[in-house]
């Protein structure tokens, strides 16, 4: 199987968030040329390496970061000339890069749209100036504003915006005023994030000293709900466990990922996945440039996905979405545990579709809930007593059926 | 038969005061062994006894040795365990010899151990030398030291050698006073054979092979043998002497120390304590002493992945050939599923046994609180002991519940005092006697419940007095009290691994410590969880586990999944390390936690 969405990585930065753990390159001035240059290269040899004669027929192409916009005006172009010949961006329906409300000038909007990107998502964050201090974040409270009104006098018809939820109380930061302002900005597609601590990160460090503290589950929960309840009210799908758009705007490109289909991933820290395999390339960019002009593999690594890990990954990745995971695919123990799901509000069944999807309420339980569902599985397929003595499972009759 | 050349003797300290060191030198000053072969023999012994710095098994060594006098002697050197668990073991050792070196640090001075196996070897009629030890050490204060022995001794302060294990310094001086002050023993060569056991090895070819000292008659190849306790008659195969290994010998007589092949199956089949006779005067009357050995502290041991019961079984079975006082009888749990439930001599044997069965044979497992044995008086008049807190019957048919007490006989610096007092009186002690053994240091004797001394009871001691604190305790008798079953619900169900038996002035304490604890480890779930502590049908406790409000990875991209699910994979692992019980999942380490519940 041939991919058909790619993924291009920008990693270059102007600073590096308190929170971010992403392959990030720290620079002022990005190189533009050696990352076109780097990223031709890659696609030269893995299409080699894998035997794609044919230049690779894209649905899709993502550029994120990093922070793409700090690339210019140009970059997208520069990109585009590289790639020419390897890919075919005819049939291309989706083209989508990512930016920064303080880098995305008129020109870079401009220079984009000629390139062909149809398609932007800006990391807003917040609107509250001391959480976007506390940041690190470059940009001012009203910069999306400002961004998403560039883009649109530049003709651009489909707009994200990235938020942030469960900052640290401290903060005093209002999510139900930051959700009035994303829906006053009318993006197609709103992406939410709970902060995460990564290892490694200034936040983390912070966290270890105690010099921040978390919000709590519970209060994870309430905004997660919040952002959940106002975007479904506005007439946005919630259509993944972080993800929101209006009808027929969901990410093509990202709904690849969840489906589990081949993509592509170029530049440093890149996933690439041409089932059963995955790779991965270094994450660190000089580490990864050196690599492709010498002609070595800038791969860091790679896994074959099987057997239990695929069937544990398949389930999560299914349950993520709003289309949900197939009925007909459980066996009987699992759908004995989705039904008690039912119960509880975690999830409702799409009777028409035949599928089980998850509810704002279920998906804050998302990874749990799918080892259940995969351990609920491997009980069949063991045959064993395990099944039968474990309340939650009910009696797990023995079936032949195993996914 | 001339039996004046034989000296059969023990060293006796308290732990650290420096007896396996002395012991060193003595074979060393005797030409038993090379320092190269000593290093050799240590790391040969059991890994445990050398990390925790205890004898855990006994040794027998013989030493040849030319005198001032210039006539040859046989000393024989019996090693005791060093710890309050083996008690008994310890006497036995004693009664197979005539003399005991009491070794004291000259800084520490006499500690409750020393002054317990002090007591023992009197008892057992011993000549006491005393040694101080240590006397080169920076603390030493050997003149204070020597009158605190001269006092307890009622000896001359002369008597009282002073040593330098580590440096060598007092060594030939104490061999001779070995010499000249222990008896050699009394024996009749003509008469029927007995011989006293005092220790028992297992060879994984020979079988288990008793340690004996012979007091009457001998004992050689080809006679028939039989045990005072079991009557089991058995041919024996080979006799001799223990130096650093197996020494034969065409026989051995009255005052000799050393072991006797003959194809005895299990360690447990050579009792300590029991005699030896000939098969053919099976009149022969017994050594005194003798005792079944029971155990006092018991616990439920289970696999923690229910598919280690076989394994588990099979590894108390391969420990019971060596361990005579391990036992051990299947139960089920309905929290923890299928396991053992186990009988040790004392908490250290407790832990012994279990880190020998996870390091030796790679088992994960759940230990239960440690309890005691109760004998329970029905309103019928009939008795009943149990084991474990889930056998007591029904409240109604109990008239009264006794537990063993113990005498408790702890030595610590003045200053503590009250410290000591407090947490022995927060135990439910009661006091005898104290005594102060010089101005900065006091002997007390109370007697306690066995089941408060079960738990952390040492520890608290310890921390409660800097370290300092001492303790040693028997066996008393069986008291009556107020006690009750406590039991811990999980969402309405009582989980058996957590009942404990316990008095009722205590239950509403340590109940409402459990709840706060359980709830501290039980980890959120899909579902809330009530926890209670309740005695009969009355709940004294509760706590609840909130249910869990957030599992999720926020964002999952291209670049995530891999990273992601084998997060997801670990949470799968660390479920099945959780004991389900009803829809709960309870970690191992609740399991464990009680072990720690209490003040």
């Amino acid at each position: 199987m041939i991919p058909r969405h790619l993924y291009v990585h920008a990693p270059f930065c102007a600073r590096r968030c308190s929170y971010c753990d992403f392959a990030v390159d720290v620079a002022a001035e990005p190189p533009v040329e050696p990352w076109a240059e780097a990223v031709a290269g890659e696609l030269g040899r893995v299409r080699r390496e894998e035997g794609w004669s044919a230049p690779l027929e894209l649905d899709t192409l993502y550029v994120g970061g990093g922070t793409p916009s700090l690339l210019g005006p140009e970059a997208m172009a520069r990109l585009r000339a590289g790639l020419e010949g390897g890919v075919d961006l005819n049939g291309v329906e989706e083209f989508t890069a990512e930016a920064n409300p303080e880098s995305f000038t008129a020109e870079v909007a401009a220079g984009w749209r000629r390139a062909g990107v149809n398609r932007l998502s800006f990391g807003a964050q917040t609107f509250h100036a001391p959480s976007l201090r506390w940041m690190g974040r470059l940009h001012g409270p009203d910069g999306p504003g400002r961004a998403v009104e560039r883009a649109r006098a530049a003709g651009y018809d489909n707009l994200g915006l990235d938020l942030i939820f469960a900052l640290p109380p401290m903060l005093g930061r209002d999510l139900a005023d930051d959700l009035d302002r994303v829906l006053a900005l009318e993006p197609e597609h709103v992406s939410v994030y709970g902060l995460t601590v990564e290892k490694g990160t200034p936040l983390s460090r912070w966290v270890a000293e105690r010099r921040v503290e978390l919000p709590d589950e519970d209060r994870y929960g309430e905004e997660y709900l919040l952002v959940a309840d106002r975007l479904t009210a506005a007439g946005y799908l919630h259509y993944e466990v972080s993800n929101f758009a209006l009808p027929g705007r969901e990410s093509r490109h990202n709904g690849a990922y969840w489906r589990g289909v081949p993509y592509l991933g170029l530049g440093n820290g890149a996933h690439s996945y041409v089932p059963p395999r995955r790779w991965w390339n270094r994450r660190d960019w000089s580490a990864y440039r050196s690599a492709v002009a010498t002609g070595e593999a800038p791969r860091e690594s790679e896994e074959e996905v099987s057997g239990e890990a695929e069937a544990l990954e398949r389930i999560w990745l299914d349950l993520r979405t709003r289309s949900g995971i197939a009925l007909s695919g459980l066996s009987e123990p699992q759908g004995a545990l989705v039904r008690t799901w039912e119960r509880h509000g975690w999830a409702e069944a799409a009777e028409a579709a035949g599928t089980l999807r998850l509810t704002a309420e279920g998906w804050l339980l998302l990874d749990r809930l799918a080892v259940e569902l995969e351990g609920a599985a491997e009980m069949v397929a063991r045959g064993g007593p395990k099944a039968a003595d474990s309340g939650l499972h009910g009696a797990g009759k023995r079936t032949e059926e195993t996914r | 038969m001339r039996i004046d050349h034989i000296r059969n003797f023990c060293i006796v300290a308290h732990i650290d005061h420096g007896k396996s060191t002395l012991a060193d030198r003595l074979l060393e000053a005797t030409g038993t062994l090379t320092r190269r072969e000593m290093r050799e023999q240590v790391l040969d012994s059991n890994e445990l006894e050398r990390e925790r710095g205890i004898t855990i098994k006994l040794h027998a060594i013989r030493m040849d040795y030319t005198a001032g006098d210039g006539r040859k002697y046989e000393l024989n050197l019996i090693d005791t365990p060093g710890h309050v668990d083996f008690t008994y073991e310890v006497s036995r050792s004693l009664a197979a010899c005539e003399g005991a070196v009491l070794v004291v640090d000259a800084s520490q001075g006499v500690q409750a151990q020393t002054l317990s196996n002090l007591f023992l070897a009197m008892d057992a009629g011993l000549e006491i030398i005393p040694v101080l030890n240590k006397i080169d050490l920076p603390g030493a204060e050997p003149e204070k030291r020597r009158d605190e022995l001269v006092d307890l001794l009622g000896c001359e302060p002369d008597e009282v050698l002073l040593v330098s294990a580590k440096e060598g310094k007092g060594i030939p001086e104490l061999l001779e006073r070995i010499i000249a002050k222990v008896p050699p023993p009394e024996g009749d060569p003509d008469a029927p054979l007995r011989a006293l056991i005092f220790d028992s090895f297992y060879d994984q070819y020979q079988g288990a092979v008793p340690s004996i000292r012979v007091v009457d008659g001998s004992i050689r190849p080809g006679m028939h043998i039989t045990f005072g306790a079991t009557r089991a008659e058995y041919e024996v195969d080979e006799v001799g002497l223990l130096r650093l290994g197996r020494v034969k010998q065409q026989e051995l007589s009255p005052g000799d120390v050393g072991y006797v092949i003959a194809a005895i199956k299990r360690v447990s089949d050579t009792k300590s304590g029991d005699t030896i006779i000939h098969a053919e005067h099976p009149e022969t009357p017994l050594l005194p002493g003798y005792q079944e050995v029971k155990p006092m502290v018991f616990s439920g041991l289970y696999p923690t992945d229910a598919d280690q019961y076989e394994e588990l079984r099979d590894a108390l079975e391969k420990l019971k050939l060596s361990d005579a006082s391990l036992n051990y009888e299947p139960e089920t749990s309905t929290a923890l599923g299928f396991g053992f439930r186990c009988g040790f001599l004392g908490l250290l044997h407790m832990e012994v046994v279990q880190e020998r069965l996870e390091r030796e044979f790679d088992l994960d497992l759940i230990t239960t609180v440690p309890n005691v044995e109760y004998h329970i008086v029905r309103t019928d008049g009939s008795r009943l002991m149990i084991e474990n807190p889930t056998a007591l019957p029904d409240r109604g048919s109990i008239d009264e519940i006794e537990e063993p007490y113990v005498r408790a006989r702890i030595m610590c610096p003045s200053e503590y005092i009250g410290n000591v007092q407090k947490l022995v009186h927060d135990r439910r002690g009661e006091y005898v006697h104290m005594h102060y053994l010089d101005p900065t240091r006091v002997e007390f004797l109370y007697e306690v419940p066995l089941a408060e001394i079960v738990l952390d009871f040492y520890d608290r001691l310890k921390s409660s007095t800097r370290g300092y604190a001492s303790l040693d305790w028997e066996f008393l008798e069986y008291r009556p009290n107020d006690l009750v079953k406590l039991d811990m619900l999980i969402n309405g169900d009582p989980i058996d691994a957590f009942s404990v038996i316990i008095h009722r002035d205590k239950a509403y304490e340590y109940g409402r410590n459990m709840a706060e604890k359980l709830k501290e480890l039980i980890p959120r779930q899909m579902f809330a969880v009530a926890i209670q502590a309740a005695i009969g049908g009355k709940i004294i406790a509760r706590e609840s586990v909130r249910a869990m409000r957030k599992d999720v990875t926020a964002k999952c991209y291209g670049g995530d999944i891999t990273r992601k699910r084998k997060l997801l994979e670990k949470q799968k692992e660390g479920k099945k390390r959780m004991k389900q019980v009803g829809t709960v999942e309870i970690p191992q380490e609740a399991f464990l936690a009680v072990l720690q519940v209490g003040d």
